[in-house]
């Protein structure tokens, strides 16, 4: 399934939780619409197995990073949406800052401009 | 290739949540998670131009076989599994206890109006023909004869609606507490609890039953609920 431009399994595993955190930054979201959003940001890159999601999403809402409701979306039919708590928005600094410097770290090793952090 | 029989979505999206219901780490919230993503991406399929047989079969390959799924589910919370039938059969028992309890306070009123000779006969037996009639139930659903007439259960299909089940049924197992009904039916009957609440006000039966109800069923439940706490895994590989 997996051709060279698509992520490792490792780093897709380490990646979902910056990822996750950074999409309910920007709003609530529930799983189909995570997974469009991801395939779509990544290129095809990123390409998470729909049922593998919601084990992850469930592990951050039990260690309180992100919050679930139950609602009724547009269509009549009731979707668990998630959104990130305030204890998330702090994991999301510190996650930032890690991949930022592990980032940086590699742009000097390729002579590519780093980011500021 | 086209199918002989029209290709029905609510009836395969039914099959596929009976595969997902066999997998004992998914729980209930699971799995309506999980259809309602199966629902989304079929309908995602068909925007693209696919029908609705196409559309389903690509979906539910994106989403995961069930047991694959349910091992994915278990990975990230072991006990969970655990929890859950722990849950489940602990509160299956108390609503069966409840049901043996009234049943066999119904059937009394039912024969002492009905056929009072019986009814001394009913006294006598000390109750057991009740609980014979439950014990079939029992073992009918226990085989699962009733399944198809379990799905459209509606206290069945949640955790919160279980436990109202059980607390409305406490509460109408305490009615038949009242001095009204213990001086008529079960004054005679051989369940000992029942005559050594019997020269109490009726609040305080409630009150006690109450307790009664919480300090035998209730709190080891919890207990076993807590037994198996959540426990926090590395994330679960993707495949």
């Amino acid at each position: 399934m997996y051709n060279t431009a698509m992520l490792t399994k490792d780093l897709v595993a380490a990646s979902s939780k910056p990822l996750l955190l950074s999409i309910l930054a920007g709003g609530e979201s529930y799983g189909y619409e995570i997974i469009q959003k991801v395939r779509e940001l990544s290129g095809g890159r990123i390409e998470w197995s729909d049922g593998m999601l919601y084990p992850v999403l469930h592990r951050l809402e039990r260690d309180g990073l992100i919050d679930s409701e139950w609602r009724e979306a547009d269509t009549g039919r009731e979707r668990k949406y998630y959104f990130i708590s305030s204890d998330g928005r702090k994991a999301l600094k510190t996650e930032r800052q890690q991949w930022l410097a592990v980032h940086n770290t590699l742009s000097k090793l390729w002579k590519i401009k780093p980011v500021s952090i | 290739m086209e199918n002989q029989t029209r290709f029905d979505l609510n009836a395969a999206i039914e099959s596929w949540r009976q595969e997902l219901a066999e997998q004992p780490s998914l729980a209930s919230d699971d799995r309506r998670e999980l259809e309602t993503h199966l629902r989304d991406a079929t309908a995602g399929f068909q925007q693209l131009g696919l029908n609705e047989e196409e559309s389903f079969w690509l979906a539910r390959r994106r989403v995961g076989h069930p047991r694959q799924l349910g091992e994915e589910f278990v990975k990230a919370d072991p006990a969970k599994a655990w929890r859950e039938r722990t849950f489940w059969m602990a509160l299956g028992i108390v609503v069966f206890w409840e049901l043996t309890q009234i049943l066999t306070f119904a059937a009394g009123i039912a024969l002492y109006y009905l056929f009072p000779s019986l009814y001394v006969l009913y006294m006598k037996s000390g109750f057991w023909p009740t609980d014979a009639v439950v014990l079939i139930i029992g073992i009918a659903l226990a085989r699962g004869w009733f399944a198809q007439s379990m799905k459209l259960m509606w206290f069945l299909k949640n955790r919160f609606r279980l436990v109202s089940l059980v607390v409305i049924l406490a509460l109408l197992l305490s009615l038949t507490q009242t001095e009204f009904s213990r001086e008529r039916f079960l004054l005679n009957g051989h369940h000992p609890s029942v005559v050594a609440w019997a020269w109490a006000p009726w609040l305080e039966n409630v009150r006690y039953f109450l307790l009664v109800y919480l300090a035998h069923f209730v709190a080891p439940l919890i207990f076993l609920v807590l037994l198996f706490p959540a426990q926090n895994q590395n994330v679960p590989k993707h495949t």
